[in-house]
């Protein structure tokens, strides 16, 4: 479980959205399992990098079962029809993302919070090695956020990879294995969380002064405003 | 939605079919005169050349230009994103009134001569001719101006649709005012969508063609329904967003381009058709276009068969356009006021 950090406009939805073959890079080259991501073909690249989007639709009139199986879209042949195989896969994939008892309700009738949950069992459905998140919890709050991060690390315990974009750096702190720092274009640290999140980077990184220190209960590096009072 | 969409569309079809077959009943024993169906198929005259030449042919014609009006509809909704779309919102209807009313201005000319042989030689009366080049013209204009940096922007096109048929309606009165009255009664009436009689040939044209149409679009309704994520969310799963777009607009332009030809500009099929089988089926495409196709059909052999005996007493009837909108609307409100 990796996290992209950075300040505004360091280009982290950009390399997220790079990482998934949906932008192409201006030099360099992505591979996903060893082959170039904008060479393979597109339900191929699909199948093995799923992407939630920062604006997913808030309108659909499809229900959150309906949406999962959307997940399984690389996966379906001509016509689109999907097999009771693909049906399960999609009720386990709500049933993960803590969503199963969305099932038959329209998506426009849910809660933003609701709502990330059927998206992120869409991610699921799709079955891919990688799942990338772009800011999937900016809209969440507190406990929505734990829900959805606690799911995507459960899959990451079971060898799918994830990348997040993150703002919270707490949020980051907790829940991530690894960070990618990132400012205006540039990476700027790379490693561990205790590597990448110490007062010294983070300052050079934001240009504002924070305090780090260790969660009690875990001894994950805890990152704290310092804010005048 | 439990079912999975395989199922839903088998039973929407088992649904449907006998409402068109009792739509084509309807059509074929209501007109202008009685007609005993049981007479005509055994060949007594004029039962039999009535059935035969003006039903069956009208009844085709209205279920062909149905069931293309409708899965146009459906398509050009889920390409734009927007539930206000009908099939001539990409500038067709505009383009289809320039071309039929520039063809009465210039009858009797040396261009006009040229313009009813080719017609001809395609079955095609000049307007229909006409028309159909119009609205082939526009669309092609407004999906050039729709595209920009090498892709096609859904809400720029639309924009450009609107307005072009705004300038189009304003061109047409323009030329109605320098016009001959008659002359121009005749082309805006057929415009208003009218049910006539067409050869054979053209008939099994058409219906080719909204069928291929149909076929197309019922098989890219997988993709047509991720597109409801975005742009970038359908290409996240794999959907080649540019193609989808461009082969679904093209496939819906041959179907409409084929019922301007037969039936001018027969409106509100396309728009309410596909909404109420939404407002039934749910908006999985998988089942709302074939479902929308079999609805279009039933409903505009209805809408002719109403129109045939509305007016009777007066010897005449009104363009089916106009049955359609007074059926459908009332229609509609009901169905939406129910589902709520």
């Amino acid at each position: 479980m990796v996290g992209l950090i950075g300040p505004n406009a360091a280009g982290k939805s950009t390399l997220a959205r790079i990482a998934c073959g949906l932008l192409r890079p201006g030099a360099g080259s992505v591979r996903l399992r060893g082959d170039d991501a904008f060479a393979l073909p597109r339900r191929e690249r699909a199948r093995r990098v799923a992407f939630l989007s920062q604006d997913e639709p808030a309108d659909l009139p499809f229900t959150a079962r309906e949406v999962a199986l959307m997940g399984r879209a690389p996966h379906l042949g001509l016509w689109a029809l999907e097999a009771p195989g693909d049906r399960a896969l999609a009720v386990a994939a709500l049933a993960e993302a803590d969503a199963l008892d969305l099932a038959d309700r329209p998506v426009a009738q849910l809660s933003g919070g609701e709502r990330q949950r059927v998206f992120l069992a869409r991610a699921f459905a799709q079955d891919a090695a990688l799942l990338v998140l772009d800011e999937p919890t900016a809209a969440l709050d507190l406990s929505h956020q734990v829900l959805l991060v606690t799911a995507v690390r459960k899959r990451a315990q079971r060898g799918r990879g994830a990348l997040l974009v993150l703002h919270d750096l707490a949020l980051a702190g907790a829940a991530c294995d690894r960070l990618v720092l990132l400012r205006a274009g540039r990476l700027l640290a790379e490693g561990g969380t205790h590597e990448v999140l110490r007062p010294d980077v983070l300052g050079e990184a934001y240009g504002t002064q924070v305090d780090v220190v260790p969660d009690p209960a875990t001894g994950q590096p805890l990152v704290a405003p310092r804010i005048p009072r | 939605m439990r079912r999975s969409a395989a199922v839903r569309a088998a039973i929407a079809l088992v649904v449907l079919a006998p409402l068109v077959a009792v739509a084509v009943a309807v059509g074929l024993s209501l007109g202008a005169g009685t007609l005993s169906l049981g007479a005509a198929l055994r060949g007594v005259e004029p039962d039999a050349t009535v059935l035969f030449r003006l039903r069956i042919p009208r009844v085709v014609l209205a279920a062909i230009v149905g069931a293309g009006l409708s899965v146009a509809g459906v398509a050009l909704q889920a390409l734009l994103r927007n539930p206000l779309a009908d099939p001539f919102v990409f500038g067709l209807s505009g383009g289809a009134a320039i071309g039929a009313a520039l063809s009465v201005a210039i009858t009797g000319t040396t261009l006009g001569v040229a313009g009813v042989s080719a017609a001809g030689w395609i079955g095609l009366l000049p307007t229909q001719f006409a028309a159909v080049l119009g609205s082939l013209a526009a669309a092609v204009l407004v999906f050039t101006l729709g595209r920009a940096r090498g892709r096609l922007h859904p809400e720029r096109a639309l924009l450009v649709g609107v307005v072009f048929n705004s300038f189009a309606s304003a061109l047409v009165i323009a030329l109605e005012a320098v016009l001959a009255p008659e002359k121009t009664q005749a082309v805006l009436l057929w415009l208003a969508g009218t049910l006539g009689y067409e050869p054979e040939p053209v008939l099994f044209a058409a219906g080719a063609v909204v069928l291929v149409a149909a076929g197309i679009l019922t098989a890219l309704a997988g993709r047509l329904n991720l597109l409801a994520l975005g742009d970038e969310g359908a290409a996240a799963l794999g959907v080649d967003v540019e193609w989808t777009r461009l082969l679904s607009f093209f496939a819906a332009s041959a179907a409409v381009g084929a019922a301007v030809a037969l039936t001018g500009l027969v409106g509100f099929v396309g728009l309410v058709v596909p909404h109420a089988v939404r407002l039934v089926a749910g908006p999985d495409h998988r089942v709302v276009l074939p479902a929308s196709a079999l609805g279009g059909a039933a409903f505009l052999v209805l809408a002719d068969a109403i129109a045939r005996v509305l007016f009777r007493g007066l010897g005449t009837e009104p363009p089916v356009g106009a049955v359609t909108a007074l059926l459908g609307a009332p229609l509609f409100v009901l169905l939406l006021r129910r589902r709520i």
